[in-house]
């Protein structure tokens, strides 16, 4: 019994509070412009009168209009980048200590059995080529792949910018997959500035590019992003040297899950540099020819 | 007991509305240096131009009044 009655006093306050918490301040706002604008509304319809009418008129709008446009949560950037930074600094001591010095390689679709996931692959040694979709199919739940021997030969790790990627598809309603290069060159942009205002812009570059809709003969994309989001993630992954130019910080290794999806081929991120005061960032991806 | 504004009055409310909401719309900054007031640009601009089109019927309506009563 006298649990019980502790208890009770706490449910109630937290139950409060959450309710406090459901309707905010700006929500007390609206709902007071809202009901003060009816209330003119009618008495302007009693009395006939158009002052009365456009004020009630206006606080009705505005009411709404407080109520429509805020919904959003936002929380401050400096959270997203001391969530992230230490599990990208996490991943580059585990490769560091594994000793896996190959480049990663983003794998395409045909590489795995669920079409929907991306996974990157890092070999033992540098300059070792990429096993067979086979092979990396068999593994592809497991972090080591294995040859006849039993012997890791590398490992299959699911790239920081899976999530963010799987966020774009969402965003753009369509997947990567059934897009061109053409087509996410034009749509990637819009996304990032006005759909998702991860940057204020976007560039997207083929590099020796003889592109004909469906079959790529270019090898290399560079991208260039400006004033991003994740400018300052980019800046601490630099100095991870197993993330930086293999890897990739999320934003870069969002673009190339995005990018091997709809190409169909392996590539890896060849470089990023980033400008002096931090803003630009620019990215160069090579695609890789399987044959 | 009638509603004391004219259909011209409301079309004339929702010019001045439609032309103050877009003009907000294009030059608030995506940045706050407050964050107790949230303001998502996208759906302001979505509302400005609703209002806008809104008073463009309202204009054609007219427009289609004067039209026919000639």
């Amino acid at each position: 019994m006298l649990k019980t009655r502790k208890e009770m006093p706490t449910q109630v306050s937290h139950k409060k509070r959450t309710f406090l918490y459901k309707i905010n301040s700006t929500k007390i706002v609206s709902l007071f412009l809202l009901s003060l604008g009816s209330i003119a509304l009618t008495f302007s319809i009693i009395y006939a009168s158009s002052v009365l009418a456009f004020i009630g008129l206006g606080l009705v709008f505005w009411g709404a209009i407080t109520l429509y446009i805020t919904p959003e949560k936002y929380v401050k950037q400096i959270l997203l980048d001391s969530t992230i930074i230490p599990s990208l600094t996490n991943l580059n001591l585990i490769l560091t200590e594994l000793g896996y010095q190959g480049k990663a390689i983003y794998l395409p679709p045909k590489y795995l059995k669920d079409f929907e996931t991306s996974k990157v692959y890092i070999s033992k040694d540098k300059n070792t080529s990429l096993p067979t979709p086979e092979q990396i199919q068999e593994y592809e739940n497991r972090l080591l792949v294995r040859n006849t021997q039993g012997i890791s030969q590398g490992i299959l790790l699911t790239p920081p910018g899976t999530r963010l990627m799987k966020l774009f598809e969402k965003t753009l309603k369509t997947s990567f997959t059934k897009m061109n290069l053409e087509h996410l060159q034009q749509k990637l942009p819009k996304l990032f500035i006005e759909d998702l205002e991860i940057a204020e812009d976007l560039e997207i570059q083929i590099i020796n590019s003889s592109v004909q809709s469906i079959q790529i003969k270019n090898n290399s994309i560079s991208i260039r992003i400006t004033n991003s989001i994740y400018k300052d993630i980019h800046k601490e992954a630099e100095k991870l040297s197993h993330i930086c130019c293999t890897i990739g910080c999320p934003i870069c290794s969002a673009i190339a899950c995005a990018m091997v999806k709809t190409i169909g081929k392996p590539i890896t991120i060849e470089r990023t540099q980033t400008s002096e005061d931090g803003k630009v960032i620019e990215a160069y991806y090579e695609i890789i020819d399987e044959n | 007991m009638n509603f004391p504004l004219s259909f011209w009055d409301i079309s004339l409310w929702l010019a001045f509305t439609a032309i103050i909401l877009l003009i907000t719309s294009e030059i608030i900054s995506p940045f706050y240096g407050k964050t107790k007031i949230l303001i998502n640009k996208k759906r302001l601009r979505n509302v400005a131009l609703v209002m806008g089109i809104i008073f463009l019927i309202t204009m054609v309506i007219r427009i289609y009044g004067i039209i026919t009563s000639i």
